[in-house]
């Protein structure tokens, strides 16, 4: 029943403005954190590392929860106009695969989000002479930003399902993250669902900040607490309330 | 027979507000019933309580004798189809690819699409995109789309809305067919002539209220028919069977017999003609429906 759902999400992202964002947002924190690397070269000694620091800090900060939002506002944008909230609850579906189907495809085009961005920063990388490429722990950190993201989403669907308004949710996002910066600094990123991005990714840190066992145990324990928190509100409100269209 | 929906006091509240009303359907299986009632009357509150998308405030609801809940919901939604309120759509989407999605969520065969997609005549705009639709082809649409599958119950609200003469004649035909293919058809309108043209069964709700519910046969006899006379000399004969205690009615130039039984239309006849007056036509005349609406709950029904 999960796979017909997602079958259907997928015809429904046909012919969508979903893949510009997806295209052009990344070239921003990509600009923004090589320029930022070539002009403080005397600092940033770590070669691949310290541009990873720079891209990320833009990209994890600022870009990667909106464009995650802006998914979501456009998956239900769909159902929100045209009626498509009767359709979409009256059919022989369940509203858990209903839900994860449209989680699923919003990670489908996170993880290629993830691949674009690794793909400008080695682009940026060669661009700025970086000799060979990066050290194969940076997939490492793409790969817990992946999983954060799939908290972010759940967050994020959930949000834009409720809010009506394309902009607000993606509006939301850009300030939990810049909260999230915050957050992080103080310690406290492991409480804020927008912190987990730069926590997964390592973006602007001299070490890995989950090398310990105990940081990365909480890392994934804040990850699934979370996306069980957002996941099981939307199952929750998608059961009791009543459809309005 | 066999009901295929059943509501026990159905009641819908909103703001203290009693939208639907102790509500009791019946609608019997095979049949096509029409859900009549002036806008803003209950009738979509009720089909989406109907299909669950609207929780209600008490009462229960049995479709194909099962109980509407949480564990029953998918069972019983496998074998509806629904247009509810307006038609549902994609519209960055051709109309085939949004029929695409309903198989996909459906379980049905895709060439099912070309089947239903005669049936609206749809075939050539089918690779159109839909925002390009004009108002009556997107109902055609979530018409098709209501029909993937062939479910055994079809809930059509205002079904009609938006297309024009021609094409309100072709649906209302579709309609009147479907329960020789099994189909069940629950048909809302706020039009009482429409209802008359393709219903079997009907129930009228006003303010939440179910104030009629029946066949269509039973509601043509609540139309009580009044019989008409034309003689050579109407106010003598309405004179003479006045005093042989019938109760006939005057009205501008001639008079007529209220809802009576066959025998006292071939007495009254019988006793003009012997009291040599010339009977010309005796004419059965059938309140209309408006009319019949109009005793029902007082006031003109919006057409």
């Amino acid at each position: 029943m999960l796979y017909r759902c997602i079958q259907a999400e997928n015809l429904k992202l046909k012919h969508s403005v979903i893949y510009l964002a997806f295209l052009v947002i990344p070239i921003i924190p990509a600009i923004m954190g090589t320029f930022n690397y070539m002009q403080n070269l005397e600092l940033l000694k770590s070669g691949w590392y310290s541009l990873w620091t720079q891209i990320t800090l833009f990209y994890a900060s600022f870009f990667y929860a909106p464009l995650i939002g802006i998914y979501c506002s456009y998956t239900w944008r769909l159902e929100h106009t045209h009626n498509n909230w009767n359709t979409f609850m009256s059919m022989p579906v369940s509203i858990v695969s209903s839900y994860l189907a449209k989680l699923v495809c919003i990670m489908k085009v996170t993880v290629l989000t993830q691949l674009w961005i690794s793909i400008l920063f080695f682009i940026g990388g060669k661009m700025c002479g970086l000799p060979g490429i990066f050290s194969p722990e940076i997939i490492l950190w793409l790969l817990r930003g992946t999983l954060a993201a799939v908290t972010i989403a759940s967050l994020q669907l959930l949000l834009s399902m409720l809010i009506r308004n394309f902009a607000i949710p993606i509006g939301i996002a850009l300030f939990g993250s810049i909260a999230g910066m915050f957050m992080t600094n103080a310690d406290l990123g492991n409480f804020w669902p927008y912190s987990l991005m730069m926590l997964g990714m390592n973006s602007n840190q001299n070490e890995d900040v989950l090398s310990s066992f105990a940081g990365t145990a909480s890392f994934f324990a804040s990850v699934i607490l979370f996306f069980l928190l957002f996941f099981g509100c939307a199952v929750w409100w998608l059961r009791t309330k009543d459809v309005r269209s | 027979m066999n009901n295929i929906i059943t509501t026990n006091a159905l009641t819908k509240e909103y703001d203290h507000k009693k939208v639907v009303n102790t509500l009791d359907l019946h609608v019997p299986e095979g049949s096509v019933y029409g859900f009549l009632g002036p806008n803003g009357a209950g009738k979509s509150t009720t089909l989406k309580m109907l299909l669950g998308l609207v929780k209600p405030t008490g009462g229960e609801i049995r479709v194909f004798g099962k109980k509407l809940s949480q564990e029953n919901r998918l069972e019983i939604l496998k074998q509806t189809g629904s247009l509810i309120e307006a038609p549902s759509y994609y519209g960055h989407l051709s109309g085939k690819e949004n029929l695409r999605i309903i198989c996909k969520l459906k379980n049905v065969p895709e060439k099912d699409i070309m089947r239903v997609l005669h049936l609206v005549r749809m075939e050539k705009q089918m690779d159109k995109k839909v925002k390009n639709y004009s108002l009556g082809m997107k109902q055609r649409l979530g018409i098709a789309a209501a029909l993937l599958g062939s479910p055994r119950l079809l809930l059509l609200d205002e079904p009609t809305n938006g297309l024009d003469p021609a094409g309100i004649q072709e649906i209302r035909e579709l309609i009147r067919d479907l329960p020789e293919h099994g189909i069940t058809v629950l048909v809302s309108s706020h039009l009482l002539a429409e209802i008359d043209q393709m219903a079997t069964d009907v129930g009228i709700i006003d303010k939440g209220h179910l104030i009629f519910q029946d066949s269509l046969v039973i509601l043509h006899e609540h139309s009580r028919s009044r019989i008409l006379f034309q003689t050579s000399d109407n106010e003598a004969a309405f004179r003479l069977l006045n005093t042989a205690g019938m109760s006939v009615k005057w009205e501008t130039d001639s008079f007529y017999l209220d809802h009576v039984s066959d025998d006292i239309v071939m007495d009254a006849v019988g006793q003009c003609v012997n009291a040599g007056i010339g009977v010309f036509r005796v004419t059965e005349q059938q309140k209309s429906l408006e009319d019949i609406f109009l005793s029902l709950t007082g006031k003109q029904v919006s057409l």
